[in-house]
């Protein structure tokens, strides 16, 4: 019965306009195409499908 | 310390549907519970609840005749507790809301997952907080798809177009 101070969200996902994709907080990263299990707490993921550095963003949204 | 030593007492019984909350020490016996259902509230036997003896609406009606806090219940989908209104007088967040604070099943607690898809969307999997524009949502057990491949028509979400464009990543 030991009680935790969770809250139902511990996670935010922000999607940011005309850029990435933020995530923080209490969540695992699976990257299914790379083969890594993470969890890192803080990421940014890109959304516009141009990052050389995927599934992360390297700020090519900004290039278009 | 008093808390604990309180609930230890308290039982549990659930369905799959629903769980009823069984506090000994807050019972008055009213005895509307075997009165009106018998088939689950039977103090003759033990376990005196067997949940499979009604239907879940039939349970729920019944328990919230307990006048107290002896007999409570919530859904086991959390989701579901939330909309849960005050004409549902012995649901827990009413009579004993330190039970709707309890990590359970796969709620609080529970990492969200991210998952990204081979050369497609993300999914996101769990109780998470969404932002996007100015709109602020709150997702519970459940999930969303974010396009990752720049083209889909229904931004932020994905519509399936990295398929037909052949995205890669």
């Amino acid at each position: 019965m030991e009680k935790e101070e969770n809250k139902p969200s511990e996670a935010i996902v922000e999607v940011i306009t005309g850029g990435p994709l933020r995530i923080s907080g209490n969540f695992i990263l699976k990257d299914l195409k790379r083969g890594d299990e993470s969890t890192p707490g803080e990421i940014w993921l890109c959304r516009c499908g141009k990052s050389s550095n995927k599934p992360y963003c390297d700020g090519s949204h900004r290039n278009k | 310390m008093e808390k604990n030593m309180s609930l230890s007492d308290d039982r549990e019984y659930t369905n799959g549907e629903i769980t009823v909350y069984w506090k000994p020490g807050a019972c008055v016996h009213a005895s509307y519970c075997y009165r009106e259902l018998i088939e689950v509230f039977d103090p003759s036997r033990r376990p005196w609840v067997d949940m499979k003896g009604a239907s879940t609406m039939k349970i729920i009606e019944t328990v919230n005749m307990c006048p107290t806090e002896a007999l409570t219940w919530k859904w086991n989908d959390e989701g579901k507790n939330e909309d849960v209104g005050s004409d549902q007088y012995n649901h827990v967040k009413f009579r004993r809301p330190e039970l709707m604070e309890k990590p359970s099943s796969a709620s609080a607690g529970t990492p969200v997952s991210v998952k990204v898809m081979n050369d497609g969307p993300i999914i996101i999997k769990g109780n998470f907080n969404l932002k996007y524009g100015d709109i602020e949502k709150e997702i519970k057990d459940s999930l969303i798809s974010i396009c990752r491949c720049g083209r889909s028509e229904h931004q932020p979400f994905c519509d399936g177009t990295h398929r037909k464009k052949g995205f890669i990543g």
